[in-house]
């Protein structure tokens, strides 16, 4: 197999661009998911089974629809219906947000109902009202339980941006696109791909585990 | 200290999964040969049916133009043949690799293809043309260079005469999967214009009047194309498809081929000019 080095060289300025927008995207779903899958996963575990139920249909739909059917009826139907024009780059952090927010709602969901009822029962007993124990005294040791799943998840939206490329949002992936099908070869654009992407995941799995132990107690 | 062991164990990970990847696909590929012995042997064409009216699904079934053509193409050559829908990218690597036989799929036969694939006799002419609403203030081809945003499907010829245009991989171009997704890109207003093969544009146009949208032809910008059929590099069975397209434009039922999907006698004169 000949590999070869100057096409790589030739797309290397593609590549960065397009390894920028992906750490953009990626940055932007998965702050716009974690705030909105906080507030989805507190509305499912409210007691008020009405108030519930439009979270957990929420939940139900985007769980259970693939990414790319989402990311295609949100970039050619819903952004046209309220911008009058599509936009791969909102479609692309709206799609991976609004479904990793889903996944992110569960993790929220498992984290908190994970810590003993014991401890909101003396939290209210020392006088907290239930909003005050939750920001206290609960949420704050779920959270470090809830670091692995999240990074789970957050390492899926790294890979699942990739599918923005059929949208034509000018990712990492689209330039791979761009360079294969300018070359009619496979292996260049692809490989180079997969190890940015492996660089990027591998870096946030360092950072994942920097907070774990930032945050250990014992 | 720590740290530069893990990143240097990683790195080696990596290399070794690429280089063993490379080793496996020089063992293989020195025995998949085909084409050498296909005389019995039925022929794997392979298409991508997203191009109406010349390759599209239809329940399932992938019909079209080129279909009627090539079938008619195969029967006069006499080779059994099994069409199959792959995607546009795949067909030149899978001929690339030699596992398929033939590549039918109104592709273009240019300078650049033919440095690493074999063409057939030309059996189809066409041009580049502009699709673009009807109220656009888009009116040739020069009019693209006004800050606009063209949706094309990657890899297309299409692709190359915006390009030749705008600039090699500029901002202003979209790349799509396939054609369909760059007129859905228009039709959604992300994109000021889709520059495509004439037939299949306006046979969108006709198809979806609702749409507004024209065609505008800019034949001095945008150069005749033919289409052929594609092979493998040194194709055994390139000949005997030669001789079949030619006698199946002569004998008449390309006109009749021709006439089922487009409604219009061929210009069969500017083909044999090229032959």
């Amino acid at each position: 197999m000949d590999f070869r080095w100057d096409i790589l060289v030739e797309y290397a300025p593609f590549f960065l661009k397009g390894t920028i927008l992906t750490i953009g995207l990626s940055i932007a779903s998965i702050l716009i998911g974690t705030i909105l899958g906080l507030l989805v996963g507190l509305g499912k575990i409210m007691k008020n089974k009405l108030l519930a139920w439009p979270f957990t249909i929420y939940i139900t739909f985007f769980r259970g629809t693939p990414l790319l059917v989402q990311i295609l009826l949100i970039h050619f139907a819903v952004v046209p219906l309220f911008l009058d024009k599509t936009n791969p780059i909102l479609a692309a952090i709206l799609t991976l947000s609004l479904n990793a927010a889903a996944y992110i709602a569960e993790i929220f969901r498992a984290g908190i109902q994970s810590i003993d009822r014991g401890q909101m029962e003396a939290a209210r007993s020392l006088g907290l009202n239930h909003v005050q124990a939750m920001r206290f005294i609960i949420l704050p040791q779920a959270f470090k339980r809830m670091i692995p799943p999240l990074g789970n998840e957050f390492i899926v939206l790294i890979k699942e941006s990739s599918l923005a490329a059929l949208i034509a949002a000018p990712e990492l992936m689209y330039w791979g696109r761009a360079m294969q099908g300018q070359y009619f070869r496979v292996w260049e654009p692809y490989i180079a791909a997969a190890v940015i992407y492996l660089v990027l995941t591998l870096s946030l799995s360092f950072l994942l585990n920097l907070l774990e132990r930032r945050l250990a107690t014992e | 200290m720590k740290q530069l062991k893990l990143v240097s164990t990683v790195l080696m990970v990596a290399l070794l999964l690429v280089l063993s990847a490379c080793g496996t696909s020089k063992s293989t590929s020195g025995t998949k040969t085909t084409g050498g012995d296909a005389e019995k042997k039925t022929l794997r064409v392979v298409t991508d049916a997203a191009y109406a009216p010349f390759e599209y699904q239809d329940k399932g079934e992938v019909v079209g133009f080129d279909i009627d053509f090539i079938n008619a193409v195969a029967k006069e050559a006499g080779y059994k043949i099994n069409v199959e829908h792959v995607g546009w990218d795949p067909i030149f690597v899978e001929l690339d690799k030699k596992i398929a036989d033939i590549g039918i799929s109104s592709i273009t036969i240019n300078d650049e293809r033919k440095q690493s694939y074999d063409f057939s006799v030309p059996y189809f002419l066409s041009t580049n043309k502009i699709l673009v609403p009807k109220d656009s203030d888009i009116k040739s081809a020069a009019d693209l260079k006004n800050n606009k945003t063209i949706a094309v499907q990657n890899a297309t010829t299409g692709q190359e005469a915006v390009e030749g245009l705008l600039g090699k991989n500029s901002d202003k171009i979209k790349k799509f999967e396939n054609n369909n997704l760059a007129i859905l890109e228009l039709k959604g207003g992300g994109a000021d214009a889709v520059v495509a093969d004439n037939t299949v544009i306006e046979e969108y146009v006709k198809n979806n009047p609702k749409d507004n949208f024209v065609v505008i032809e800019d034949s001095a910008a945008f150069a005749k194309e033919f289409y052929g059929l594609m092979f493998p590099k040194d194709s055994k069975i390139k000949a005997d498809f030669d001789k079949a397209v030619k006698a199946v434009i002569d004998n008449g039922t390309y006109a009749e081929v021709y006439k089922k999907w487009f409604k219009v006698e061929p210009d069969t004169q500017i083909l044999k000019d090229q032959q």
